[in-house]
């Protein structure tokens, strides 16, 4: 055990930072997965931010504001042009809508001209709706005045018009009643796990196995009576131990989010996250057989956990990648673990059989970085390169 | 004899890996990944393009037939219609090809696999049908005159345009250019490790460098310069290989001001070597306490700018909006924003000059930490 116990005397001494990673992530993560309010039957449209300046202040003027208002969320900005500009940039505010002076005085002449303006930064899917339903609304209104009512009479009979809504069914293949098991919100924190799965090993264990691998620590460990599979059965041991530890942590914060034990799917999410535990340790204990500097090791922290949320979309999701993108992250197993989580999350149809096919791809990363591992060690101290090393 | 330490500053600079890394790979790899991850997202999610729709007649539906030809004839149609059986819409729906099926039967009805606003506006526009019928049956109904109702009808066939666009700004409106404005701001803090290099380097207490420094004929002033200023043009290279990668290799629009967003790198840059340059003064903590604390601050300072949630700025600028006219990473962010987006150039001279403030602020409090400064026993 004298490996093992020396093994973990290392790993305490980088604790503090893999700790810092683990709060940060639990930290963020549970605001996140707290909400979990789930609509799987009931379409919601969206609501949009809308500004309104009502510069006519009449009763017609006000009634369009309170009628937007029963969809949307009415916000108040700053009547100053850097304001509305930062607002519609950085999108806390989707519509800018002027009610020009006169509106209702044009409106009840029937004329469509300068009723109406808005601050335009870009053609967004909430300008072209707020557009269409503009001229909706004032198409109304002159249609029932056409028709012989008053201007606020017709106002108001639009206003009853408008209030009938379509039903809108889901199409069932995404929106099974199973899906209540692992609600999508939940599945965000599976998704941004990997990341720190893999900026924690990495972080933590690659030093820890240099530091065993030390060139002077391991000539003594060889010329010690401890047997060179005993050695790295401990070390493998003590690598275990630290993985399973990290990643029991993340899941038994999962049940305080999730509310209790893990029912149906969110168990495949569970199985899924240890497979990419897993992954995470091969790519770390595959790294460190090259004996890279600590430079090192945080470039390639960085670029191995980036790179792949990136790529593979834990950060930005699958759906919005490009396809070339995709194409080139299949080679990484982020990819399929995502697609994994994404398919108990229900944003993909989910199929048993190609549930299986992602888990069992997975594994297979492991196994192949593990036997490149053995294979690299085995090369790199084979006697010959010892003897090397000695003279 | 200035020149002498300044040539070293600059030598001992490159050859120093961490900087390297945090100020010339890192950015790189990070702009790198920005770029293929946020490459399609504005084109895929803010910026309007037709909505590609299903229909499936399930009864022949006329009107709605030439409602839909009307539409496709305009110049960014609402709608890209594929006429197809249910069977098929279906499959488009399930491969995402399609938004929603529109079914056409005695009345419209719509199926979607998901909320978004694309699905909200398939459902604004079917509503919008059925209402104006049902405007046509009321008003038909309860018209006194027959010519009432052709009225009604011409009114709502009548395409009108009711608002007026307010142009905001002849720059890149693309949000998820403020990530490459972040990355940038983050590569100009990490300028810090430069300038915590400079003191560390001349304290006696701190490094051995600085021991021998300090008992050299050199006065303090003159190595003091040397190496503050050889921070700055080592920081000043990081800061425009940075842009450069960014605007001429990654060929991310910064706007058509490019020279003053690299003056503004460079001047940000200056900043965060003045930032080093004054924790690194600080008598408080050991040499690798206060590189890794000037790390995450500055990393805290990016994240409270918006480099890891895009619209922090945004937040912050809701419930404490002092707080972005003085965190370094938000001022030099938002001095690329504001050569972007605004016409003229008063909210980015401010920026500039919150900037020059900041960084005489850190260099004079790092000088009067450092000054006279004597060492009876190291």
């Amino acid at each position: 055990m004298q490996v093992f116990n020396a093994f973990i005397k290392v790993l305490k001494k980088k604790l503090p930072g893999s700790i810092i990673y683990v709060v940060v992530f639990l930290v963020i993560a549970f605001p996140m997965a707290m909400n979990t309010a789930n609509d799987v039957d009931i379409f919601e449209a969206d609501r949009l931010s809308i500004c309104i300046f009502d510069e006519d202040d009449t009763k017609e003027s006000r009634a369009l504001s309170a009628c937007i208002g029963k969809n949307h969320d009415l916000v108040e900005l700053e009547n100053n042009r850097n304001a509305i500009t930062d607002a519609l940039y950085y999108e806390t505010v989707d519509y800018v809508l002027i009610i020009n002076k006169g509106y209702s005085k044009r409106l009840a002449d029937t004329q469509e001209q300068k009723l109406f303006s808005s601050y335009h930064m870009h053609d967004s899917y909430g300008t072209v709706f707020m557009e269409q339903f503009l001229n909706e609304y004032v198409s109304a209104v002159r249609a029932h005045i056409a028709g012989g009512a008053e201007l606020f009479a017709a106002i108001q009979s639009t206003e009853e018009a408008l209030s009938q809504e379509t039903k809108v069914t889901y199409a069932n293949f995404l929106h099974d009643d199973t899906n209540t098991d692992y609600p999508t919100n939940f599945s965000y924190f599976f998704q941004y796990m990997p990341y720190i799965l893999i900026s924690v090993l990495m972080h933590s264990l690659c030093p820890v196995l240099l530091a065993m691998n030390r060139k002077d620590i391991r000539f003594r460990t060889n010329c010690s009576s401890v047997k060179p599979n005993a050695y790295m059965v401990q070390i493998f041991a003590g690598s275990t131990f630290f993985i399973i530890g990290i990643w029991t942590i993340f899941i038994i914060a999962g049940l305080f989010m999730y509310g209790g034990l893990y029912q149906g799917k969110a168990w495949l999410a569970v199985l899924n996250s240890f497979l990419f535990a897993l992954v995470s340790a091969a790519i770390t204990i595959f790294i460190s057989s090259f004996e890279p500097s600590q430079n090192f090791i945080n470039l390639m922290t960085q670029v191995i956990g980036l790179g792949m949320s990136f790529l593979c979309g834990i950060f930005v999701p699958q759906s919005l990648l490009g396809d070339g993108v995709l194409a080139a992250a299949r080679f990484l197993p982020a990819y399929w673990y995502v697609r994994a989580n994404d398919m108990l999350a229900g944003k993909e149809v989910y199929d048993g059989t190609q549930f299986a096919a992602f888990l069992a791809i997975e594994a297979a990363f492991a196994v192949v970085l593990a036997l490149l591992t053995l294979l690299i060690r085995r090369l790199k101290y084979s006697g010959a390169n010892l003897l090397k090393v000695r003279f | 004899m200035f020149l002498h330490n300044f040539k070293y500053e600059l030598l001992s600079s490159l050859r120093t890996k961490d900087m390297i890394f945090w100020l010339m790979i890192f950015p790189i790899i990070l702009g790198t990944l920005f770029k293929i991850a946020f490459a399609d997202i504005y084109e895929k999610t803010t910026a309007f393009s037709s909505i590609p729709t299903a229909v499936v007649e399930v009864q022949e539906n006329e009107i709605f037939h030439s409602v839909i030809e009307t539409l496709e004839e305009e110049e960014d149609p609402l709608l890209s219609v594929t006429y197809t059986d249910e069977e098929d819409a279906l499959k488009l729906l399930q491969s995402g090809e399609v938004e929603g099926i529109i079914y056409l039967d005695g009345t419209l009805s719509l199926t979607v696999a998901e909320e978004g606003m694309e699905e909200t506006i398939l459902k604004s526009f079917v509503e919008q049908y059925t209402v104006q019928n049902k405007i046509i049956i009321d008003t038909a109904a309860s018209a006194q005159d027959p010519t009432q109702a052709k009225a009604v009808i011409a009114a709502l066939s009548e395409e009108i345009s009711t608002c007026t666009d307010i142009p905001l700004t002849d720059g890149n409106p693309d949000n998820m250019v403020q990530y490459f404005y972040n990355l940038i701001a983050m590569v100009a803090l990490y300028g810090a490790i430069t300038g915590l290099h400079v003191t560390i380097n001349a304290q006696a207490n701190l490094s051995a460098l600085g021991a021998r420094k300090t008992c050299s004929p050199t006065p303090k002033s003159v190595s003091l310069t040397a190496g503050l200023l050889g921070s700055y043009l080592i920081q000043t290279l990081c800061m425009v290989i940075c842009v450069t990668f960014i605007a001429f290799i990654l060929k991310v629009n910064l706007g058509s001001r490019l020279p003053l967003v690299y003056l503004a790198a460079i001047l940000g840059g200056i900043t965060g070597v003045s930032l080093g340059f004054f924790v690194g003064a600080l008598n408080l903590f050991r040499v690798e306490l206060k590189m890794g604390i000037s790390i995450a601050v500055i990393m805290l300072l990016c994240f409270l700018s918006g480099l890891m949630v895009g619209n922090m700025k945004a937040i912050i600028a809701q419930k404490m909006p002092w707080f972005n006219k003085i965190n370094p990473a938000a001022v030099i962010s938002d001095s690329f924003y504001c050569l972007n987006i605004d016409s003229g150039y008063d909210r980015f001279i401010q920026k500039i000059i919150t900037m020059l403030i900041i960084s005489v602020t850190f260099t004079a409090l790092g000088v009067l930490v450092t000054r006279r400064k004597k060492y009876a026993s190291l």
